[in-house]
C-alpha cells in the first residue's frame, strides 16, 4: 500500500509540476481566465487569444501562418469590420467563408466586431519581399498597375493603390499570403464570393494572369503616397 | 494433447484474444464528430484532412481541452469572483456515428466446428459493422470531453469505448497551453495520432476468422493493445511555443469491462491479462507549420508490468488437462505471479499538406518493443509446479514499421496506401508455428466523400506474411493445414476487399 501511495505521489507531482510549469510562465490570471466563455461577455483581445488565433496567429499577432487564412495583421479596420458583419449575416458566401467563418461569426456583438477590427488593424503589418520569379513579377507588374486592355480586367492599383495598401474600405493586399489572394481572385472570376465590383473587375482574369499579378503583390512594400480617392469599393 | 501445447496454443490465443479484444470493444479512436462543428461554427475540415487524422488547427481544438465554441450558454451561473459554477450550452454535443460494410474474403473462413465446412462464406454484410453514440464538447469552460458508447456488430456487445476528458488552459499569448486528461486508451489522447490506437485501416474492417489478421488481430507492440476495458489513466501535457509538445500519463488496470482485476488473480488472467500497478507513459513532440505545410516528429515511451492472459486456463483446457491425468479447475492461474515487463519506444513522424484543393500527407512510426519474460514462465528457468513453460527465450523483441501516404482531392476523393511490416525474435513457445511473431501487410483504400459527414469506401487489405507459421486458420482448428479440404493455406487466403459506408450526424 506504501509503495502504491509512494507511486502516486510520484505521479501527482508530476502532474502537479507540468501544471505549476504553465502556471508560473506568464500566465493569465484567475480574473483573466474565468472570463464566462459567453460570446457576447468577451473583449477582444480574449477572443483573440481564445478563438482567432487558432487560425490567424497563433500568438495572437494576426499573422497566420497557413495561406488557408488570410493575414489580418495590419489590415485595414474598417474593411475587417466590413467582413465580419458580412460574414456574420452570411452575405459573403465563398467556401472558406462558410466553412470556418459563418458559425464562428454568428454571436458576435457589434462592440466585438468593433473591438476585433481595431485590435488586428493595430497589430504590426507585413510587408512584401523580393520575388523568387521576376519574369512573373514583371508580367504582374503590368498587370497591377495597368489592367489588361482586352479582354479588360481593371488594374488593381486604381483601387487598392500603388503599393497595395488598400484604404479604409479596400483590403490591403500588401503582404498577404500570394495564395489566399490567388483564391480570392478566383472566387471573384467564379462569383462565389460575391462583389459588383470585384466579379466584373476580373471577370475576363486567366489563371495565367492570377498568378502574376500576385506574385507582384507578394513583393510591395512602403506606404501609399496620400490618395484617398480609392474608396469607391464598398469593401465587400 | 498435452498440457504443454494446450498452453502454446493458450498463449497464441492470448496475442490475438489481446488485440481481439480491443478490436471488438475499442473499436475505433476519436473521429470527427458533428457536435464539434456544432459547437465550434467550424466545418469538418477544420480539424481534420480525412478524419481521423487532424489539421494543424484540429489538433490545437483537442489540446485546448475540445472548449472552443461560439455557442452561449444557455444556463450559466458565476461564484462571487465572477467565475463559472456552471455553463450549460442549449444542446449537449450528442453524435451519432455509423459504420456499415461489406467484406469479401480471398477465401472463405474455416467453420470453427467442423474441419469440412459445407457452408463456408466469403461475403458478408456488417450490419452495422459499428454503431456509437458519443458525447463530444465543452463540458463548461476549460474542460471537455469525448465520451463514446458503442455497439459493435462484430462483437455482438454494448459498451463503454473511447473516453478522453480534458482540462486545459493557455496563457493570453498561446505560448503555453497546459492540460489534463483523463483517457481509457493508450495514445488515444494523442494529437498527431500516427500509431498506437490510430491504426490503418482505420475503418472498423472485420478482418478474417473474427479476430482478424489486420491492425489489433496481428502481434504487435503491447501498447498498441492498451484500449477501453483494459486500462485507464491520467496525464499532463504543456504544448510550448506551438510547436513542443510534453506529456507524462501513468495508466492502471482498468475495471470497465465488468470484471475485477484487482481482486483476484484468476481475473486478472480471466481479463486477458492485466496491467500490474502502474505504466508510466511519456511523450515528447515537435512540430513545424509552414505555409500549407506542417512536418512533425516525435518519441513516446512506455512500461508496462504484465501480468499475461497466457496464465489462465480456459473450461476446454481444463476438460483436456483433466483428460491428460492433471487436474485443474477453471480460471485457476497456471503460474501465479507471473509478470513480463515491455519497454516500448517508438519515434513517430507526420508530414500534411493542407492546400486549398490538394491534401498530401506521410506518416508512419517504428515501434521497438523489449518483452522481459517471467522466469516462471521461460524453457529455461521454468519454476511452476504446474503446466510447462511457454516462452522459449526470456527476453523477446519485437519491431513494427508503419507507413502511410494519402491524398486527397477538393475533399471529395481521395485514396491511401499503407505498408506494415512486423519483425522479432523467433519463439516458438510464445508464438507458435515456426516462432516468428512476423506480419506484413498493406493496405489500399479508395475514399468517395460526397458530403464531409459521409464516406464511402473501397478498402483492399494484401498480407504477405502472418505469425503462426504464415497460417491464419489454425487458430480455430490445427487440423486445418493438414486437411484435404484446406490444402496450401497461405497468408493471402486473408487478403480482404472492404465496401464501407461511414456515418456521422
Amino acid at each position: 500500500m506504501k509503495k502504491f501511495m509512494n507511486r502516486s505521489l510520484t505521479v501527482s507531482l508530476s502532474i502537479g509540476a507540468i501544471a505549476l510549469a504553465g502556471a508560473l510562465v506568464g500566465t493569465v490570471r484567475a480574473a483573466d481566465i474565468s472570463l464566462p466563455p459567453d460570446p457576447g461577455a468577451r473583449d477582444a483581445a480574449t477572443l483573440v487569444s481564445f478563438a482567432c488565433s487558432k487560425c490567424h496567429g497563433w500568438n495572437t499577432n494576426g499573422v497566420s501562418i497557413s495561406p488557408i487564412f488570410p493575414i489580418l495583421a495590419g489590415q485595414n479596420e474598417v474593411y475587417i469590420g466590413a467582413q465580419l458583419r458580412l460574414l456574420r449575416q452570411h452575405g459573403r458566401a465563398d467556401p472558406h467563408a462558410r466553412a470556418f467563418m459563418w458559425g464562428i461569426s454568428n454571436k458576435l456583438t457589434d462592440e466585438q466586431i468593433d473591438g476585433l477590427s481595431k485590435y488586428f488593424s493595430s497589430q504590426p503589418a507585413v510587408t512584401g519581399r523580393p520575388s523568387s520569379n521576376p519574369a512573373l513579377a514583371a508580367k504582374g507588374k503590368d498587370i497591377y498597375e495597368n489592367g489588361v486592355a482586352e479582354p479588360k480586367v481593371v488594374k488593381c492599383a486604381q483601387c487598392h493603390g500603388e503599393v497595395g495598401a488598400g484604404t479604409n474600405n479596400v483590403p490591403r493586399l500588401q503582404g498577404q499570403h500570394p495564395g489566399y489572394l490567388a483564391l480570392q481572385l478566383h472566387y471573384y472570376h467564379d462569383k462565389l464570393r460575391e462583389n459588383k465590383l470585384m466579379n466584373r473587375n476580373v471577370a475576363n482574369i486567366t489563371d495565367d494572369q492570377i498568378a502574376a499579378v500576385v506574385e507582384y503583390i507578394s513583393t510591395l512594400t512602403g506606404d501609399e503616397p496620400t490618395d484617398d480617392s480609392a474608396s469607391v469599393n464598398e469593401g465587400k | 494433447m498435452g498440457v504443454v501445447r494446450l498452453l502454446r496454443l493458450g498463449v497464441a490465443a492470448t496475442v490475438w484474444i489481446l488485440g481481439g479484444a480491443v478490436l471488438m470493444l475499442a473499436s475505433q479512436p476519436a473521429r470527427a464528430v458533428p457536435p464539434f462543428a456544432r459547437q465550434t461554427g467550424l466545418a469538418c475540415e477544420a480539424c481534420h484532412t480525412l478524419p481521423p487524422e487532424l489539421t494543424p488547427f484540429g489538433r490545437r481544438f483537442k489540446l485546448n481541452g475540445y472548449t472552443l465554441t461560439t455557442r452561449p450558454p444557455l444556463v450559466n451561473d458565476i461564484d462571487d469572483y465572477k467565475k463559472n459554477t456552471l455553463w450549460l450550452t442549449d444542446l449537449p454535443g450528442i453524435a451519432v456515428l455509423a459504420q456499415i460494410g461489406y467484406d469479401h474474403y480471398d477465401r472463405a473462413p474455416p467453420d470453427t466446428q467442423n474441419p469440412y465446412p459445407a457452408h463456408a462464406q466469403s461475403d458478408t454484410y456488417q450490419f452495422p459493422d459499428q454503431f456509437s453514440l458519443v458525447y463530444a464538447g465543452a463540458v463548461s469552460d476549460k474542460v471537455g470531453a469525448w465520451l463514446q458508447l458503442t455497439y459493435n456488430g462484430e462483437g455482438g456487445s454494448v459498451g463503454v469505448d473511447n473516453i478522453d476528458i480534458r482540462y486545459s488552459d493557455h496563457t493570453y499569448d498561446n505560448k503555453f497551453v497546459w492540460g489534463v486528461t483523463a483517457n481509457n486508451y493508450v495514445t488515444f489522447q494523442d494529437v498527431w495520432n500516427g500509431f498506437g490506437s490510430y491504426t490503418i485501416p482505420n475503418f472498423n474492417t472485420v478482418t478474417l476468422y473474427q479476430v482478424g489478421v489486420a491492425g489489433a488481430g496481428t502481434t504487435g507492440p503491447i501498447i498498441n493493445t492498451f484500449g477501453p476495458g483494459i486500462v485507464a489513466g491520467l496525464g499532463g501535457y504543456v504544448f510550448y511555443n506551438d510547436s513542443l509538445y510534453f506529456e507524462f500519463s501513468e495508466y492502471h488496470s482498468s475495471f470497465a469491462t465488468g470484471s475485477t482485476p484487482v481482486a483476484d488473480s484468476s481475473n486478472l488472467a480471466a481479463n486477458s491479462g492485466a496491467l500490474d500497478k502502474f505504466a508510466p507513459y511519456v511523450r515528447l513532440a515537435y512540430e513545424k507549420d509552414w505555409g500549407y505545410h506542417s512536418a512533425q516528429i516525435g518519441f513516446n515511451g512506455m512500461y508496462v508490468n504484465w501480468i499475461p492472459s497466457n496464465s489462465y486456463i480456459s473450461a476446454q483446457q481444463v476438460l483436456a488437462a483433466n483428460a491428460a491425468g492433471n487436474t485443474y479447475t477453471p480460471s485457476q492461474t497456471f503460474n501465479p505471479g507471473a509478470i513480463n515487463r515491455y519497454t516500448d519506444l517508438t519515434v513517430d513522424w507526420q508530414y500534411q499538406y493542407n492546400g486549398q484543393h490538394n491534401i498530401f500527407g506521410f506518416m508512419g512510426h517504428i515501434t521497438h518493443e523489449k518483452q522481459q519474460n517471467s522466469d516462471q514462465l521461460v524453457a529455461a528457468t521454468f519454476t511452476s509446479p504446474q503446466g510447462g513453460p511457454i516462452y522459449s527465450n526470456s527476453t523477446d523483441n519485437l519491431t513494427q514499421f508503419l507507413v502511410t501516404a494519402e491524398y486527397f482531392r477538393n475533399r471529395h476523393f481521395g485514396g491511401l496506401v499503407s505498408f506494415t511490416r512486423t519483425t522479432g525474435t523467433s519463439d516458438p513457445l510464445a508464438y507458435g508455428g515456426d516462432g516468428s511473431p512476423a506480419n506484413q501487410y498493406e493496405t489500399f483504400e479508395l475514399d468517395y466523400v460526397p458530403w464531409l459527414n459521409v464516406r464511402f469506401l473501397l478498402q483492399y487489405d494484401a498480407y504477405q506474411v502472418l505469425a503462426n507459421n504464415q497460417n491464419p486458420f489454425t487458430m480455430s482448428n490445427n487440423s486445418f493445414p493438414t486437411s484435404p479440404q484446406w490444402p496450401n493455406v497461405k497468408a493471402s487466403n486473408n487478403n480482404t476487399w472492404v465496401l464501407g459506408l461511414w456515418m456521422d450526424y
